[in-house]
């Protein structure tokens, strides 16, 4: 040892003789910055502005939160097709309701990125922020929590500044929904009350807050949730003060609250903005259509463009009918005109495409009947493998597509449509307000059966469908009833990521559907993933995985 | 033993009595002797005349002068270590000898450097293998790791891809880390190397491509300038290099000149050209495929699949041309100085068209002595240029494809061509292999500068003080550029342009004093200890573009690029600048070497290194290691035994170090996005240490009948703990890995067997067999937490699935797969719906062969290695060539003709797609001429003809079981094994000559 403090000591005359100094060995990052370097030179603003593009990775894709609010239920489904979309069977297993704790990646994605969301909000807090910049943050880090609450029924949460490498804090059951509520209640004085829907606004907290109030007993409860009255008067209070806002009025086409324009919807009330052609902080819109078109459906051009995949079945496609049956070429007929298949300018004159569910024949903008690959007619056809596996010669051309976002084709046709498009995702939408409205009136310690219809047939009125007559919340025989409150949700929010909220909240997750059997209450929440639970052991798994 | 001596000297005796009268006309030959291979005198070489004890011996200068009978018409020369020679002397006063060493017994004298120094290759402790250039691989040589393939026991190199230039998976003694990118360090001329390449990345990975494979980082060392190539396996080798030692070291040294020997020229050139697939994936052919059509009812759709051709895609998009080297070096010195300089010009054709790697690399290096040869200085400088011609080949290709994947699934009843003679652009979805290799154009050029600058001063005569800066610095630029009537996604219609920059430089900067001593009697103590830094910086821009004019159709084609005119595009993106954090590495370093009657040896060294990549809380740690070695052929037992000529045991414990985890991620970093965002980019841990690697070893050196057999036996055992981690966040957080020091074990254990011989030894008939065998065992133990898949995989229809695990108990990157269970009455398989663990990636047993077979001025070199016991993914199989394919107008392969399936099944990872690994590559045959002198000024001409990768022996299905494809899932774990539409590997033929002037 003495020898070696020796060599040490004419070491360090070596070091001290030589041309370069000892160093001390700090780090330079170079074109990263330190956190002091960051606060000093850039500003909250910043972080915040990086919060709101979390926003999009998880409700844009087909393959983020929507492959797990909609592909579990009777709205979605994606059969395998031979070659194509077996993906490890995980389309298979969210639709048959066979998940498990880590054979699904989306369930991984997804919890990731609404942790990241959580993470970069509440790191705005931590850097001095205004009033209203901590007000704008907590309720992205809010959204995030609920959506992590309905998906897994549990949230894990941090203060600002907390160390990382120390395990999260958890919240779970009546906690976890007493903590949203909290924190959209006390921020929302401190929000713009009117402004860009791409910004988080006092109406946009008091629809996440309504959210969080109808859903409270399902998230405490998911196998018999109740409804306290406090909770449904506070829907309705929070629902009545955007309802007489004069700020939100239906569009006149349904399909104009999704189109490459939709950020002028007069609908929308918190939405991610994509802008046309741009690729910076772009959310990838066009993958809302991308993965549902068939190869062939642009034509000639663009060969091969379309992905074939996510589809619907005729059950939900009939339930536009509120006699339940619906012909298979309705074009301009006095069907809901949700359904589509009616000429939309920009869309249908550029492609032949017609925007809402597309079943049977498509045609291209001449009205050249199209084909599959095989030569076949190019016609969905609503009768899918009953294992979800397709094998037959029509295997291209199963399932009903849906088309709910009409491609941008601004500019250049083909760059575009590989590109970036400008539409805008809607997370929240007017009509749900008024539809949960419509819900907590039901289901009120007194009912106002007869306020509820109104508020139903004022929207169905808006689109040009006809009136019902009564309105049940649910045919707890029959999930695709067309005569019921849970129908109308489908019809009106249908591929926008509410649909196993909304059947967990109605009882209805366990019962059968299409391409689906009974299946196990514990599938009500989604399995945390494994690597999750080994970094924080504070995160349980859910019963059953 | 000594009867026969005696009876010897009794005859000599008597022949010299008898033969006394002559004795007074004797006369006098002079001349000198010196090594054939480097031109460096030989002193104390014996000379005798033939029969006779008359002779003398070289001094030190190797010239010698003896007084020999007038009748004398032969003399011997011979020197340990060379061939003994015999020169005819009738009617001759002056003769020179060029001595050829001999193989076994060179490696006795061999210096070789271990690290800050160098040793006598029969003083070494450690566990170092050496090859020298006479014995390294032949054939088309890119980058030095090629040198070495299959000759060093334990030293797995795996080429990741035949693209000319690629980079390869290098593994010493198992995996031992479980983060993509690993690789051992490399040390040249006494510089340790960055490990990283200047070659800009290729920009268009976003549009479903993958991204392209690593290039070489070492393209710019000149194969033929080097002399040796050390790889230090043991910790008591590698542990003098601390931190940076875990992963095994490879010194490289180049050539220098002998001093004192006059002006050399030396020119050589080598020809190669591809001939052809060393193994073809097996798809149908065009009758192949119509018959299957047949075969599965699908020959009378309405969109027909027989589109009435015939092609070969696979053969189409491959070139034959002509590659060509050329080398020459000069060597120069005196007694105070010499000096080296050579050129490479290297334009290498790849096999897949329009690739290439071409190579410009000048040298000059020299040493001068001063001051009574007390200092001296030693320098080096090298400056090369590397262009590289790409193939559209990506090691990720998604639903996109990418040019293997488009010949493969080329349908073969499409033809290349229309009538017209423009491309058939498309087929059923499938882009053109052919107008892919025409009109996608990706080019980088890079520059590398590495100068290195040493002086040495001996303060007293024991006592050296050296002091070394050398400087790395390397600049790239990519330009990618495809045309816009390529059917390519993304691209159609509207053309695509990228550029990209990249910097390297990195610094070095040493000081050491070295001391020896003589003890006491037998004791000997060589001891260097020193100080050193390093620092190195990496920066990169990238912009793209698309919305081109031109070549949007095959009619307008003209040859500008985009890349030339990328102001015309439509869209051009913002520039992407970033500048990686730096790294400085200080350490201090000290090794003693003990050696007693060259019994009894002990090595000791011990290295304290700092690294600014590491946490506040943890910048420096210490490596120590110590090794010991006991030769018992210099014990009085074996001393005079004839048939042991070498017998040393050895042992060695130490411990060594890995940092190879991104820099900055020990503190809080905050990064700006486009569009004006910010945000938190790493989960920040001050606590982060090097990982440590503790290693045992225990060998054997040996030899037999004058070391005609010799060769070394080790086993060793490595665990490595602290284990830098790639782990998952803690969440909330950012959505970044979180890096940790697993406190688990990795161990690898294993037996690592070479030995050489020659078989039959005549003056004009020379074979001799070198062979190394190891065998090596991989397991992570202790690993406390959930399964962490790795090794994705990729193709259309396989999303989320993944191949491999890092898992408890199991080998690392074990695979980790659901189970193929056969076929069900349908022809559809039988998957099982839970994944299971299916097998080991990495190989138990490699083993590599050479022999060299000399007949007087012929020789033929033949080396080949294997790879054995482990289990490859077949992701081509899986997702380009499955069955459901053919349904779709694809080409796919032929075998499933014989299977049960249905072409309907799916396209499921599973165990299915597991093949065995093992296989045997005779990589080079070489037949060698010596030609000799002509005439005066051409010297030592030799010509030779080579054939590389003649075949390979195996059963996996793919293009070569030598494959590794990188498929680490982007949060830093690696994977191993996979094979993925890989740049296939031709068989080439070589021819060439060196000569000297």
């Amino acid at each position: 040892m003495k020898k070696y403090t020796y060599l040490k000591a004419t070491a360090v005359v070596f070091c001290v003789s030589g041309i370069f100094a000892c160093t001390k060995l700090d780090q330079k990052l170079n074109s990263s910055f330190t956190a002091s370097q960051y606060a000093g030179a850039l500003g909250t603003s910043t972080l915040l502005h990086a919060a709101y593009v979390d926003v999009g990775a998880p409700y844009t894709d087909l393959a983020g939160v929507f492959a797990l609010e909609e592909v579990t239920t009777d709205e979605a489904l994606i059969p395998t097709r031979a070659g194509d979309w077996d993906d490890n069977g995980k389309w298979r297993a969210l639709h048959q309701q066979t998940y498990t704790a880590d054979a699904v990646d989306v369930i991984l994605s997804q919890f990731t990125n609404l942790n990241t969301l959580s993470f970069d909000a509440t790191n705005v807090l931590a850097f001095n922020p205004t009033p209203g910049q901590a007000a704008e943050a907590r309720f992205l880090r809010a959204l995030s929590l609920y959506q992590q609450l309905d998906l897994f029924g549990q949230y894990a949460y941090r203060s600002a500044g907390e160390d990382l490498l120390k395990p999260s804090k958890v919240y779970t059951g009546e906690p976890a929904v007493q903590l949203i509520i909290s924190e959209l209640t006390s921020i929302l004085p401190n929000l713009p009350m009117v402004n860009t829907v791409s910004i988080a606004s006092q109406d946009a907290a008091k629809v996440l807050l309504m959210k969080t109030y109808l859903n409270h007993g399902a998230f405490v409860n998911r196998m018999s949730p109740t409804f306290a009255d406090a909770d449904m008067q506070q829907v309705i209070t929070l629902g009545n003060s955007l309802m007489t806002s004069g700020r939100y009025t239906y569009m006149k086409n349904y399909f104009d609250n999704f189109s490459p324009t939709n950020s002028n919807s007069t609908e929308n009330i918190f939405a991610y903005p994509n802008t046309s052609g741009t690729k910076a902080e772009n959310s990838g819109v066009t993958n809302r259509w991308y993965p549902t078109l068939h190869y062939n459906s642009f034509g000639a051009k663009a060969p091969a463009s379309g992905w074939n995949g996510f589809s619907t079945v005729a059950d939900f496609y009939n339930s536009f009918s509120l006699t339940g049956k619906t012909t298979m070429s309705i074009a301009d007929s006095t069907v809901d005109p949700r359904m589509g298949e009616r000429f939309y300018k920009g869309v249908t004159d550029v492609s032949g495409m017609k925007p809402g569910l597309l079943v049977g024949q498509q045609y291209d903008q001449n009205g050249v009947a199209l084909l599959d690959r095989k030569g076949n007619p190019l016609a969905f056809d609503p009768n899918i493998a009953a294992n979800l596996k397709e094998t037959g010669n029509n295997l291209e051309v199963t399932g009903i597509r849906v088309l709910k976002y009409g491609p941008d084709f601004s500019g250049l046709d083909h760059a575009n449509y590989n590109g970036f498009a400008g539409n805008w995702v809607v997370i929240f939408r007017y009509p749900d307000v008024v539809l949960m409205v419509a819900e907590a009136k039901i289901r009120s310690t007194a009912a106002d059966m007869g306020g509820a219809l109104m508020l139903v047939n004022s929207l169905r009125s808006a689109r040009g469908a006809s009136p019902m007559t009564m309105l049940p919340l649910s045919n707890p025989s029959n999930v695709s009833d067309p005569n019921t409150l849970l129908a109308e949700r489908s019809r009106e929010l249908y591929w926008e990521s509410v649909r196993r909220t909304d059947l967990i909240r109605f009882g209805m997750f366990m019962t059968p559907w299409a391409y689906k059997p009974a299946s196990d209450a514990h599938y009500m929440l989604f399995p945390l993933p494994s690597s999750a639970i080994a970094a924080n052991p504070a995160l349980k798994q859910n019963p059953g995985y | 033993m000594k009867k026969n001596l005696l009876l010897r000297w009794a005859g000599t005796l008597l022949i010299l009595f008898a033969l006394s009268p002559v004795f007074a006309q004797n006369k006098t030959i002079s001349g000198t002797i010196k090594d054939n291979q480097d031109g460096t005198s030989i002193a104390g070489a014996s000379v005798l005349v033939k029969g006779t004890t008359i002779g003398g011996k070289t001094d030190g200068n190797g010239n010698f002068s003896i007084s020999a009978p007038q009748s004398a018409e032969t003399l011997v020369v011979s020197f340990i270590g060379y061939t003994n020679q015999e020169i005819a002397i009738a009617g001759r006063s002056t003769i020179s000898v060029a001595m050829a060493p001999s193989n076994t017994a060179l490696k006795e004298i061999q210096v070789v450097a271990i690290g800050y120094g160098t040793a006598r290759k029969r003083d070494l402790v450690s566990s170092v293998a050496t090859i020298t250039a006479k014995d390294f691989n032949k054939g088309l040589i890119t980058a030095p790791d090629q040198l070495l393939q299959g000759k060093v026991a334990g030293l797995e190199i795996t080429q990741n891809s035949a693209a000319p230039g690629s980079a390869s998976t290098i593994v010493i003694r198992g995996n031992g880390s479980l983060r993509s990118g690993d690789a051992p360090l490399y040390v040249i001329d006494g510089v340790p190397l960055d490990g990283r390449s200047a070659t800009p990345g290729l920009n268009i990975s976003g549009g479903g491509y993958g991204s392209a494979a690593e290039v070489n980082p070492l393209l710019y060392i000149n194969p033929n300038d080097i002399a040796q190539i050390d790889v230090l396996k043991d910790a008591s080798a590698t542990a003098i290099y601390g931190s940076r030692g875990a992963n095994g070291v490879i010194v490289i040294t180049t050539k220098r000149a002998a001093s004192g020997t006059g002006t050399h020229l030396e020119f050589g050139t080598n020809f190669s050209s591809n001939v052809g697939y060393m193994k073809k994936y097996k798809v149908f052919d065009a009758a192949g495929y119509r018959s299957a059509l047949n075969t599965y009812g699908i020959a009378n759709q309405k969109n027909p699949l027989d589109d009435g051709g015939s092609s070969d895609a696979l053969k189409s998009i491959t070139q034959n041309t002509l590659s060509q080297d050329y080398h020459l070096a000069l060597t120069g010195g005196n007694e105070d100085g010499r000096f080296r300089a050579s050129f490479l010009g290297s334009q290498n054709k790849g096999f897949i068209r329009n690739t290439s790697l071409a190579k410009f690399i000048g040298t000059f290096g020299g040493q001068y002595k001063f001051l009574d040869k007390k200092l001296s200085i030693d320098f080096n400088l090298i400056a090369g240029h590397v262009t590289n011609n790409y193939a559209l080949i990506g090691n990720r290709a998604g639903a996109a494809g990418d040019l293997i994947s488009y010949a493969l699934n080329w349908n073969p009843t499409s033809n290349i061509y229309a009538k017209d003679g423009s491309y058939n652009l498309l087929s059923h979805s499938i882009p053109n292999p052919v107008a892919v290799t025409d009109a996608f154009h990706d080019q980088s050029n890079v520059e590398n500068y590495l100068g290195n600058i040493s002086a040495a001063y001996k303060i007293l005569p024991n006592l050296e003080y050296k002091f070394l800066y050398s400087i790395n610095h390397s600049t790239g630029l990519r330009n990618t550029s495809v045309d816009g009537f390529l059917p390519l996604q993304g691209t159609l219609n509207v053309g695509l342009a990228a550029i990209g920059t990249a910097i390297l430089t990195s610094a070095t900067y040493q000081n050491t004093l070295n001391y020896k001593a003589k003890i006491t009697t037998g004791l000997n103590l060589d001891v260097v200890g020193g100080y050193e830094y390093y620092k190195t910086n990496y920066s990169s821009t990238n912009i793209t573009s698309n919305g081109f004019g031109t070549n949007l159709t095959q009619q307008n084609r003209t040859p500008i690029l985009y890349t030339s005119i990328f102001q015309s595009a439509a869209n051009i993106s913002a520039l992407n600048s970033f500048a990686d954090p730096s790294v400085e590495i200080q350490s201090y370093f000290a090794r003693a070497n003990f050696n007693y009657l060259d019994k009894y040896y002990v090595v000791a060294t011990v290295r304290d290194d700092g690294s600014s990549k590491f946490g506040s809380n943890n910048k420096y740690g210490i490596f120590p290691s110590v090794g010991v070695k006991w030769v018992l052929k210099n014990e009085n037992i074996l001393k005079d035994n004839t048939t042991v000529s070498e017998l040393a045991l050895r042992a060695s414990w130490g411990i060594t170090g890995s940092q190879s985890f991104p820099a900055g991620v020990s503190q809080a970093q905050f990064a700006l996005n486009a569009g004006g965002g910010g945000q938190q980019i790493d989960i920040p841990n001050p606590n982060l240490k090097w990982e440590k690697t503790t290693q045992y070893n225990l060998g054997v050196d040996f030899g037999f009948l004058s070391n005609r057999i010799s060769g070394k036996i080790d086993l060793y055992n490595k665990n490595t703990t602290d284990l830098l981690f790639a782990n998952v966040p803690i969440v909330p957080s950012p959505n970044v890995i979180r890096y940790t020091n697993a406190p688990v074990n990795l161990i690898n254990k294993g037996i690592e067997l070479s030995m050489g011989g020659a078989v039959i030894q005549t003056p004009d008939l020379n074979w001799e067999v070198d062979i190394n065998v190891a065998y090596n065992k991989n397991i992570l133990k202790n690993y406390p937490d959930a399964l962490i898949p790795t090794g994705g995989i990729d193709g259309q229809g396989v999303s989320g699935t993944f191949a491999q695990a890092i898992a408890n108990n199991q080998p690392a990157d074990v695979y980790y797969l659901k189970q193929f269970q056969g076929y069900d009455a349908t022809g559809h398989q039988i998957i099982a719906s839970q994944p299971s663990f299916q097998g080991d990636p990495n190989p138990h047993v490699i083993a590599g062969l050479s022999t060299t077979l000399t007949y007087k001025k012929f020789s033929l070199s033949v080396n080949g290695s294997g790879q054995f016991g482990y289990l490859i993914y077949n992701n081509t199989s899986n997702t380009i060539t499955n069955i459901s394919n053919i349904a779709n107008g694809k080409n796919v392969s032929s075998y499933i003709l014989g299977t049960p399936e249905s072409i309907t099944d799916g396209a499921v990872g599973s165990s299915r797609y597991l093949e065995s690994g093992n296989y045997f590559k005779l990589r080079n045959a070489t037949i060698t001429y010596t030609i000799g002198n002509i005439g005066n000024y051409l010297k030592n001409l030799r010509v030779f003809a080579s054939g590389t990768n003649l075949f390979v022996l195996t059963k996996f299905r793919g293009f070569d079981p030598e494959v590794n494809i990188d498929k680490s899932n982007g949060s830093g774990y690696p994977s191993r094994n996979i094979e993925y539409t890989p740049y296939p590997t031709p068989r080439m033929l070589n021819f060439g000559f060196t000569a000297g002037f």
